[in-house]
């Protein structure tokens, strides 16, 4: 049996003792028996050592704990930074504290979310609800076939009891009443001088339901782990992308995904705009994106234009496309010592601030004569002096401009681990002496010792756009709505059991101090009994239930008169 | 569409009124305890007296039929509505409806005038929240200060709710104390002047996700005051138990008892619990509409989900031997605590998809 505990032919429990636990919305008193059973002799053997873990496992304690350490071991993944979501602030701890880094990466403390440890927790969690929830499923199909049990003999002693008086025979009053109990879709179990009904199966149901969609979300994010793909592309606007693995900035497979899977679809970015708050105390602040795109299904189809907006992705052969970043690639064009333009186009800068979006870059040169060549500096969407350093007072480009260091010597790109293209690697270059000088677009700056000249052209803007594909976003999506339903079922509907008994009033031993009525007639003893009322009201249900049985009893004109005793 | 910057003044002064009447609620809570009469928490022993429903004679006369009347007596359970007070405690053997419904018919006058001043209080947050969405065009629950008055907000309306549901006037001055200061600092410290919203939030999944959120914060900040009230109730009850000396217990004395307080505790969380999943979900489902992936650890969505745990925790140890009571509300405080921990710690400042949230 579930949820309610009581035993077919004894009386009920006294309430209160253990009521109110029980009454919960996740009582299972399988469950939350304690395991000390198992081991019942010295000699155990390996079944019987099995039968005790599992026991345990299966203990509501131990999901308990489990559910902590699930709490706890998720906490070290929202503080310290991860290398799913932000692999620069993981270099950068290993960077600011080396030793303490190396400790903590020993524990994936940085990969915490697929770390073996957390996936143990999780994974024995799951198998501690399955332990506990498969067992239910089978008792609740034997319960729900199973009828009510008997009505208890002293239903006063119920957490819900009334008594009345009536004129109606015994068993007409019992019919009554299980009258009014069928008419509200109670079960019934009928005997001699008492009605047993009971309803609300549907609480264990969606309990289950609860747990087994849990799974389900546990399985569709595996399925997405193993068949999905996420990858990211910055654009710069007048260029276009094809989804390949070459083509994509950064790309992070599903285990069984391999690069020829990637759908190939291609997308050209013709212009981005940005508008900001211009006034006031948020001025500044972005009141829009919009990327303006052409895309096409196949490297050779049709294209189509679309307006990616934030929250509003691009959706092609299944795979979805967002808009999730932007900022200034401003142009530049390099010549060398030998009078050749070496370096021409435009180069992605990437924000270091959101008010001002002041942007950060590198210019690699490696083909200027007789040294590479290499520039960091600053963008300036709307350069300002604030006193006597460059800043920029407004992410919009009103005044853009930027601000340079110039290096020469060896960028270190033929050789050493890959570099970031946002950066310059300093180890093998010297700064060349001319002071940074805010330029303006069409401003050139001529290098030191006929090294050439950099001329800053103009700018372009850049969107960055996230590429995922997920085959368990729907699975998830069901199993979600499914957790949700489990979880209303389980809160909302509640177990419950009302007893009648109806014996003649002279038989009545514990005649309640009922008002003055004739002598004769039925006493009708009314009695609810829950153990799942999560939600509360099943007070308001059984005075409900009760006034009714009472406008029977008072209301409807027998057509026979019961025959006095 | 520009700010409406002088409807916007008045939704500040609306709420600065708010705050000002909530004191005085308080006030006037507090003075129920200090002055007001003493409510009927020794009634049990008083017999519980019969309902009586439509009299013989008086039914008889309807029917025609010879003494077809029956007579109700409530064995203890107090389960007609209107039943007096001195059912409340019925000798002991109450059902959980008496218990839960302690108290029905003492309304003193300064619970009368909190409550009047409560609705009033209301009315003026209220008018200030919905104001500022005037004001901006838009839910006002776009940023880290709006997101804190619509939430308290949300916590008064579901607390007279419960108040007036449960006979629960004894948590006026808890929750007042509460709403006073988490408003009051929501007026001086995070103040945020209205605006429109950053691209990140315009997407109807705002009004979902974050709606939700709101309502599920307010639920628990509820259950929350709940539970510290229990725990202060628990304690004195386990004193008085033990013979030990009890200190003043003034208020305490005025206080339900505490499986009164744990139900009324757990109640309420089962309330909010299904509605944050509900939100979370709402919220997996615009992180996948707007980032791409619908669960990516971001610290807030972390913090959301160890609350979802903590929470489900609660639900769980209150169905186990040995962590019912006392280690039950404890939990319960704890994800309070993440809730409050995510809103004031990470948001500020943890960066993450969910930085918009905070000041700049």
């Amino acid at each position: 049996m579930t949820g309610l505990r009581l035993p077919p032919e004894a009386g009920p429990e006294t309430p209160g003792a253990d009521e109110s636990a029980a009454r919960d919305g996740f009582a299972d008193p399988q469950r939350t028996a304690p395991a000390g059973r198992g081991p019942a002799g010295p000699r155990l053997g390996v079944a019987g050592w099995l039968r005790w873990g599992w026991r345990h496992l299966t203990s509501m304690r131990t999901a308990l704990v489990l559910l902590f350490l699930l709490a706890a071991g998720s906490v070290p993944g929202s503080l310290l930074p991860q290398e799913g979501t932000n692999p620069a602030g993981v270099s950068q701890y290993y960077a600011a504290h080396p030793l303490l880094a190396s400790i903590l990466g020993r524990f994936s403390l940085f990969n915490v979310f697929g770390a073996p440890w957390f996936a143990a927790i999780y994974l024995l969690l799951f198998a501690s609800l399955l332990g506990c929830v498969l067992p239910r499923t089978l008792r609740l199909a034997g319960s729900a076939r199973q009828p009510p049990p008997k009505a208890p003999r002293n239903l006063s002693r119920l957490p819900f009891a009334v008594s009345y008086r009536t004129a109606l025979a015994p068993e007409a009053a019992l019919q009554a009443a299980a009258t009014v109990l069928s008419g509200r879709r109670f079960r019934l179990r009928t005997g001699p001088g008492w009605v047993s009904a009971e309803k609300g199966y549907l609480r264990e149901a969606g309990n289950l339901l609860f747990h087994i969609a849990l799974l389900g979300c546990l399985v569709s994010i595996g399925l997405g782990g193993l068949f999905g793909y996420r990858a990211n592309r910055l654009l710069v606007a007048g260029t276009s992308f094809s989804n390949t693995v070459t083509a994509l900035d950064e790309f992070h497979p599903g285990r069984l995904v391999s690069p020829g899977d990637l759908q190939p679809f291609t997308v050209t970015l013709d212009r981005f705009s940005a508008s900001y708050v211009t006034s006031g105390p948020l001025t500044g602040q972005p009141s829009s994106f919009t990327a303006a795109i052409r895309y096409s299904d196949t490297p050779q189809g049709p294209a189509h234009r679309y307006a990616l907006t934030v929250n509003h992705p691009l959706i092609v052969d299944g795979v979805r496309v967002f808009l999730i970043g932007h900022g200034y690639a401003p142009v530049f064009r390099v010549t060398d010592g030998t009078g050749h333009v070496v370096f021409a186009g435009p180069v992605p800068f990437i924000p270091v601030e959101t008010s001002g979006l002041t942007s950060e870059g590198a210019i690699k040169v490696p083909d200027a004569k007789p040294e590479q060549l290499g520039f960091a500096g600053l963008f300036l969407p709307t350069a300002v002096d604030a006193s006597g350093r460059l800043a920029s007072a407004f992410p919009a480009p009103l005044r853009p401009m930027v601000s340079l260091i110039s290096y020469a010597g060896d960028l270190g790109m033929s050789s050493g681990p890959p570099q970031s293209v946002y950066s310059l690697n300093t180890a093998g270059l010297r700064r060349l002496p001319i002071a940074p000088q805010p330029l303006a677009p069409g401003q050139s700056m001529k290098l030191p010792g006929g090294r050439g000249t950099l001329t800053y052209t103009g700018y372009q803007q850049w969107a960055s756009l996230a590429i995922t594909y997920d085959p368990g976003q729907l699975p998830a999506l069901i199993s979600g709505i499914a957790v949700l339903a489990g979880l209303l079922l389980s809160f909302l509907v509640r177990r419950r059991r009302v007893f009648v008994r109806a014996q003649p009033a002279g038989q009545a031993g514990d005649q309640p101090p009922g008002p003055p009525g004739e002598p004769g007639g039925t006493v009708v003893d009314l009695a609810g009994l829950t153990r799942s009322d999560a939600a509360g009201g099943f007070e308001d249900e059984f005075s409900g239930l009760a006034a009714e049985i009472r406008t029977l009893y008072q209301g409807s004109p027998d057509p026979h008169p019961p025959d006095g005793e | 569409m520009p700010v409406n910057t002088g409807l916007a003044d008045v939704s500040n002064d609306f709420l600065l009124a708010a705050v000002v009447i909530y004191a005085l609620a308080m006030l006037a809570y507090a003075c129920d305890f200090a002055f007001g009469r003493q409510p009927a928490r020794v009634a049990g022993t008083a017999p519980a007296p019969a309902l009586v429903g439509a009299g013989p004679a008086e039914a008889g006369a309807v029917t025609g039929a010879p003494a077809q009347a029956a007579a109700e007596v409530g064995a203890g359970a107090g389960t007609q509505a209107g039943a007096p007070a001195g059912a409340a405690g019925g000798g002991g053997s109450a059902g959980p409806a008496g218990r839960d419904r302690a108290g029905r018919g003492t309304v003193g006058r300064w619970v009368t005038i909190a409550v009047a001043l409560t609705f009033a209080g209301l009315a003026a947050h209220t008018a200030g929240v919905v104001l500022r969405g005037v004001s901006v065009h838009r839910l006002p629950w776009g940023d880290m200060y709006e997101f804190v008055t619509a939430l308290t907000c949300v916590a008064v309306a579901f607390f007279l709710a419960v108040m007036i549901r449960y006979r629960a006037y004894y948590l006026g001055l808890f929750v007042m104390v509460a709403v006073v200061l988490v408003l009051g600092l929501a007026e001086t410290v995070i103040y945020t002047p209205a605006g429109p919203l950053v691209p990140a939030l315009q997407s109807y999944w705002l009004a979902i996700h974050v709606t939700a959120m709101t309502l599920a914060t307010g639920v628990f900040f509820v259950a929350a005051v709940i539970g510290i009230t229990y725990l202060f109730v628990d304690r004195h009850a386990r004193r008085v138990a033990a013979g030990r000396p009890a200190g003043s217990d003034g208020i305490l004395r005025r206080l339900p008892g505490p499986e009164t307080l744990d139900r009324l505790a757990y109640r309420t969380v089962v309330f909010g619990f299904p509605i944050w999943t509900f939100g979370v979900m709402a919220g997996a489902i615009w992180a996948d509409r707007a980032w791409g992936s619908y669960w990516s650890w971001d610290p807030t969505e972390t913090w959301a989900f160890i609350t979802w745990v903590v929470y489900a925790c609660f639900l769980h140890a209150r169905a186990t031997a040995g962590w019912r009571g006392r280690r039950a509300a404890f939990i319960q405080l704890a994800g309070f605590g993440c809730v409050l921990f995510n809103v004031l710690v990470v948001s500020l400042a943890v960066p993450g998809l969910h930085s918009y949230a905070g000041l700049t």
